[in-house]
């Protein structure tokens, strides 16, 4: 595998990843965010871990695409959310949840660089694994971003698992796919799947209950 | 019995019954009046064999680790049965008061449970055998007394508990780190272990002598020395009996009582001497003597002038143990005793008189002599003897005082004893003259506030039976004073066995 | 990897990991079969603690257990010590109290028995959880055990289905989940610095620098926010407040403990000298103190003073951090023991507060604090109860939290750091404040005479004997200390 093969694939994986988190429509960020899980397995397919790229594509895509498509309320008749979000947020809100975003972002890079820079990874670095440090921190950022500036529920529980898959992108990327990454991953992925099933049932309950798809305002202080 | 099990036993009878009423529903009176009689008889005749034991030279003494370094010890010595025998046997005249004058209010389940407990933990108090136990016990009179300060549920009552906890778990605090500080410093000391700071090298004597002051300042707010007296004429507000318990056993002797073991057992007489922290004891106490009594006089209501008298007459307590010299140590110990009984019953007469005149002003006490003979007699007994007119036992207490200040070399202590006297009788004196010499409700002259007619006595038998007992008592403690076991020669014997410096 | 493998399990192992295991059959069990009576709950759950007392007599004789599963090249490591033995007994007295607790809850609150049913296996789900927990030591079973943890504390806090429930449910969601990510990422730079997850091996193979700290920097942050402490609070109180009782009361005693536990595991192996972070966790606690404090005596709800409570006393945790970090073996061996102490303390005593605390608001069918006027007379039981348990929460004696704060005070005394003498009588002080609020509320004698509707009495007994056992734990505080000196620091 050269590196340009590498490039291609990561570059997509980006593009994915912005194009679900920037969409305010919600069924086709949904559908964008199965083709990127899709596509973190045919990662995992290349990366040498076949088991994991086949939990990531019935769990990742398939369970959690369908668990959101739930949450949207497309799958049954019953009142459904509204399509578009539409909400946008007040300049000067959740300073905090920026500063922490920011912070998270600044360590994470400031490990890697040092990681990288000082040669103490464990297992040697490849060049493979330079574009997926990359790619894992870019997806971060963007998760990162979205998870500190949406407001609408299903556009967080999206951040979150993009932010998780950029997470595994950089685990993997680090440590190189050994059996104690994929054993991770893969704890991280039904984590993954849960909180996104828990949430999107929750999500339409609270719709139910009393019609809101976002958190009441002066949500926390953090993250 | 071995030792360690009739210590625990003793502890134990009160702590049981204050489990028992708790469980008991609130209208089993006669069960709770049975549990409250017996086991305050069963307590006493407890403590009384201990006090035989000790005569006889036996100990007892129970302890268990709690921490590392750090025991929880219960150890009867002479002067902490000194102090037991005297919370057990006002104890048994407190509860029969309290069944009299509780008759028919509610919450008295609630009532009986804590006062119980508050009784548990004095008896913890002097039993204790070193500053973690004594804390132990300090603070579960806290917790305990508070229900019964704030018992009638009013909001003055409410406020009143209000201030007391927020001094006295402010000073229980301000007491722990004091006690902490000083096992850090020290390890467990305890009581009688004087040897431990005396052989501390003089780099350390600062902070001994700061320590000492912290510790007297959490002994001292119970113990009401001025500035920290602000809760106990707010306090006023509970039930007589409560009153009455707060004053001459528990809390406010609770306080002296500290002081006493951090004196003499922990520190010291002579490193105390040493250090020169008698002279600021004498000060304080003397300050606070003077100011309880101009207080007092300036009070128009019965209760609120007896509390300031108990602010004076407590820091006679701290003014002997100031007095360096046995002398002194004498009139500290048995006043301990003394205004025990003597303002048990000023405590006793006040309740009656409300409960059964609804009297609360002073001026309201005219010729109340003539209405209620006995219980005036009581009161003039307790407020001769506070003033120091023998065969009253405050005269004796007065008598030490005065030697020992001159034992001590401090001949101007006299000054303010003589003074404090004046006081004393310029604010019990008239009382005695409304009572006895000026025409009231029963010369026909005005009506009584508020008259129950409770029983074919003056009163009710319960209320007028423990007032006679302690005014008796206070009497009795003074003209047989010489007789073994009387509270003044057992605290000749205590200066004798352990603190003749 | 260099760790033995045990080639055959002994009985101890077998045991324990039967212990630690048994509580998700019972849970499926009562799922499927809800029980109505507290007698069956109790008795089928008794032989668990009876278990761990066996195994922490065992440990006594023969030091600590330890062993690794081998999971397809995987290798899982897990170890009992004295303290994880004593924290898992802490678990299952607890647990059992809460499930008993539950029926009856159940009963008085009226939920059909068919919603309720759910609770049943989360609540075996956080048992096994919270066992795996303690006696985890590689980051992978800490991390699958961590979310089992939180997963199942999310469901059981949504069972009302109220919008307030589900709300703070929602946000409990997310945060546990971003907290989640944080740790995930500080495990992905350990596990590429130092290319291993058992703790033993990373404690010997780790050194400090700057990869060690920004990991456990992102390990600490989602640890803490998992844990509620300050500043990172904001979900607990909600939640607490809108979660069934025996939700509330394991959340409050268990829950936000594990976090903390893990969190003093991973630092005392990886950065054990961090002198400024482990002031600035110290510092964290203080202000968590006051913070928690000064809500908790403003709240007019009384869950929420609970709840606030919960935050406040969370910072006395946090204390232990600059006492350990480079201080004196005393004061180490000090500040050591006070935590436990105080995290046991603190568990029994707030699991009984909010029992209590939810049966006086069951009973008088009100929770605001104005409206417990003279429950005093019509629910003295309850009102004990919940006076017991704050007698640990101010520590007073003779309760667990007063030999706790004594060892506090000795540590911070003897180490010289005032600061934290400072912070626990201002701490103590506001917990005396908050609490006697509520106690001078309940205890107005001229309000009117209202309905109270008594709830089952072994809710009320249950609450008690939590109560009692932080109280009892004060004096008796010797055995489990003298256990955990034995165990030794990590």
């Amino acid at each position: 595998m050269s590196l340009s093969g590498e490039l291609v694939p990561a570059a997509l994986l980006v593009i994915l990843a912005a194009a679900c988190l920037l969409d305010r429509h919600l069924r086709r960020a949904c559908l964008v965010f199965i083709a990127f899980a899709l596509l973190m397995a045919l990662a995992w397919w290349r990366l040498g871990a076949p088991w994991l790229a086949l939990v990531e594509a019935v769990l990742g895509a398939l369970l959690t695409g369908t668990a959101l498509f739930h949450g949207l309320g497309h799958l049954g008749a019953r009142s459904p959310l509204p399509l578009r979000d539409h909400a946008r947020r007040p300049r000067h809100q959740a300073t905090a949840r920026w500063l922490a975003a920011l912070a998270w972002l600044a360590l994470a890079a400031a490990a890697v660089w040092g990681l990288l820079g000082g040669g103490e990874l464990s297992v040697p670095s490849e060049v493979m694994r330079r574009p997926l440090l990359a790619t894992g921190l870019a997806i971060m950022a963007l998760g990162l971003w979205a998870f500190a500036h949406h407001l609408h529920l299903l556009r967080r529980l999206l951040a979150f698992n993009v932010l998780g898959s950029g997470v595994f992108l950089l685990l993997a990327g680090l440590a190189g796919p050994t059996v104690e990454v994929q054993g991770l991953i893969l704890v991280g992925l039904v984590v993954a799947l849960v909180g996104s099933v828990l949430g999107a049932a929750l999500l339409r309950r609270l719709h139910a209950l009393d019609g809101r798809v976002s958190l009441g305002g002066g949500a926390g202080d953090d993250r | 019995m071995s030792g360690g099990l009739l210590l625990l036993a003793t502890l134990g009878t009160s702590l049981l019954t204050a489990v028992l009423i708790f469980l008991l529903p609130e209208r089993a009176f006669r069960a709770r009046t049975g549990l409250n009689l017996g086991a305050a008889l069963i307590k006493l005749s407890l403590v009384a064999w201990m006090v035989w034991g000790l005569s006889r030279g036996r100990g007892y003494a129970v302890e268990f680790p709690v921490l590392e370094g750090l025991a929880f010890v219960l150890r009867a010595d002479a002067l902490g049965i000194m102090f037991a025998g005297l919370s057990s046997l006002l104890w048994l005249f407190t509860t029969v008061y309290a069944i009299g004058y509780l008759e028919d209010s509610p919450n008295r389940k609630r009532f009986f449970g804590f006062f119980s407990l508050c009784v548990a933990s004095t008896l913890g108090i002097s039993l204790a055998g070193n500053l973690f136990t004594f804390l132990v016990f300090y603070e579960l009179l806290t917790l305990s007394t508070y229900p019964l300060v704030v018992h009638r549920g009013t909001s003055k009552a409410l406020a009143a508990g209000k201030v007391y906890l927020r001094f006295t778990l402010t000073a229980g605090l301000v007491l722990m780190i004091g006690m902490v500080a000083l096992h850090v410093l020290a390890g467990d000391i305890r009581f009688g272990q004087r040897e431990i700071l005396a052989e501390f090298g003089p780099e350390d004597r600062l902070l001994l002598v700061g320590l000492f002051w912290v510790l007297i300042a959490g002994f001292g707010v119970k113990a009401a020395l001025v500035p920290l007296h602000g809760w106990l004429p707010r306090a006023m507000v509970a039930p007589a009996p409560v009153s009455a318990l707060l004053h001459a056993v528990a809390v406010v002797k609770a306080g002296a009582f500290g002081i006493v073991r951090l004196v003499y057992d922990v520190y010291g007489i002579e490193l105390s001497a040493e250090l020169g922290l008698l002279y600021g004891l004498v000060a304080v106490a003397s300050v606070t003597i003077l100011f309880g009594s101009l207080r007092a006089l300036a009070q128009q209501e019965l209760k609120p002038r007896l509390a300031y008298s108990t602010v004076s007459q407590v820091a006679y307590i701290v003014l002997g143990i100031g007095l360096f010299g046995p002398l002194g140590t004498i009139a500290a110990l048995s006043h301990l005793l003394h205004q025990g009984l003597m303002k048990i019953t000023l405590f006793f007469c006040a309740g009656n008189y409300a409960e059964e005149l609804g009297i609360h002003r002073i001026d309201e006490l005219d010729g109340a002599g003539r209405r209620m003979p006995l219980t005036s007699l009581a009161f003039s007994v307790g407020a001769l003897g506070m003033i120091g007119v023998p065969p009253v036992v405050g005269f004796l207490s007065k008598w030490y005082l005065g030697t020992g200040a001159i034992q001590a070399g401090m001949p101007w202590v006299i000054a303010v004893l003589v003074a404090s006297s004046l006081l004393n009788a310029a604010y019990f004196l008239p009382i005695l003259g409304r009572l006895w010499f000026r025409p009231g409700p029963d010369h026909g002259v005005g009506a009584w506030p508020e008259e129950r007619c409770l029983g074919r006595l003056e009163t009710h038998a319960w209320l007028l039976v423990p007032t006679l007992a302690t005014a008796l008592f206070s009497l009795l403690a003074g003209m047989l004073a010489g007789m073994p076991f009387s509270p003044l020669e057992w605290a000749s014997r205590v200066v004798n066995a352990e603190y003749l410096p | 990897m260099s760790v033995p493998l045990d080639p055959s399990l002994s009985v101890e192992a077998a045991v324990l990991w039967l212990s630690l295991l048994a509580p998700l059959p019972l849970g499926l069990v009562a799922w499927r079969f809800p029980p109505r009576r507290m007698l069956p709950v109790l008795l089928a759950g008794a032989p668990l603690p009876l278990v761990t007392l066996w195994l922490l007599s065992r440990l006594a004789v023969d030091g600590g257990l330890e062993g690794a599963w081998s999971l397809g090249g995987l290798l899982l490591h897990w170890r009992l010590d004295a303290l994880a033995g004593l924290l898992l007994l802490l678990t299952q007295l607890l647990l059992l109290a809460s499930a008993a607790y539950a029926v009856g809850h159940r009963r008085a609150i009226a939920v059909a028995e068919r919603d309720f049913a759910g609770f049943w296996p989360l609540l075996g789900g956080l048992a096994a959880a919270l066992g795996l927990i303690w006696v985890a030591a590689d980051l992978l079973t800490l991390y699958a055990a961590l979310e089992l943890m939180g997963l199942c504390a999310v469901g059981m806090m949504l069972l009302p289905g109220t919008a307030q429930a589900l709300t703070a449910g929602m946000r409990y969601l997310l945060y546990a989940l971003v907290g989640s990510l944080a740790w995930l990422l500080g495990v992905a730079l350990l596990l590429g610095a130092w290319g291993r997850l058992d703790l033993a091996g990373l404690a010997a193979d780790a050194e400090p620098g700057a990869v060690t700290g920004i990991a456990m920097a992102l390990l600490a942050a989602g640890l803490l926010l998992k844990a509620a402490i300050f500043p990172l609070h904001g979900w607990l109180v909600p939640v607490h407040a809108s979660a069934w009782t025996p939700v509330s009361a394991l959340h409050g005693a268990l829950v936000v403990k594990a976090s903390f536990f893990i969190l003093m595991q991973l630092w005392q192996r990886l950065v054990p000298e961090a002198l400024a972070a482990a002031w600035l966790l110290g510092g964290l606690g203080s202000l968590a103190i006051l913070w928690g404090g000064l809500q908790a005596w403003r709240a007019s709800e009384l869950k929420q003073v609970v709840a606030w409570s919960t935050v406040g006393q969370l910072g006395y945790l946090m204390l232990a951090f600059p006492l350990l970090a480079g201080t004196s073996a005393a004061v180490a061996t000090l500040a050591w023991q006070a935590t436990w102490l105080q995290l046991a303390g603190h568990a029994l005593a707030k699991a009984a507060m909010f029992m209590a605390a939810g049966n006086l608001v069951l009973a008088v069918g009100q929770s605001r604090l104005g409206d417990l006027a003279g429950t005093s007379r019509w629910l003295p039981l309850s009102l004990m109860t919940f006076g017991i348990a704050a007698v640990t929460l101010m520590g007073l004696p003779p309760s667990a939290g007063f030999t706790a704060k004594w060892l506090l005070l000795q540590a911070a005394i003897l180490a010289g750091q005032w600061p934290w003498v400072v912070v626990l009588v201002a701490g103590t002080l506001l917990t005396v404040a908050y609490v006697f609020r509520v106690l001078r509320c309940a205890l107005v004698e001229d309000a009117p005479r209202r309905e109270v509707r008594p709830v089952p009495g072994g809710m009320d007994l249950i609450a008690l004997m939590l109560a009692l056992a932080a109280l009892a734990l004060g004096l008796g505080a010797e055995w489990p200390l003298a256990l955990l000196r034995e165990g030794g620091l990590p």
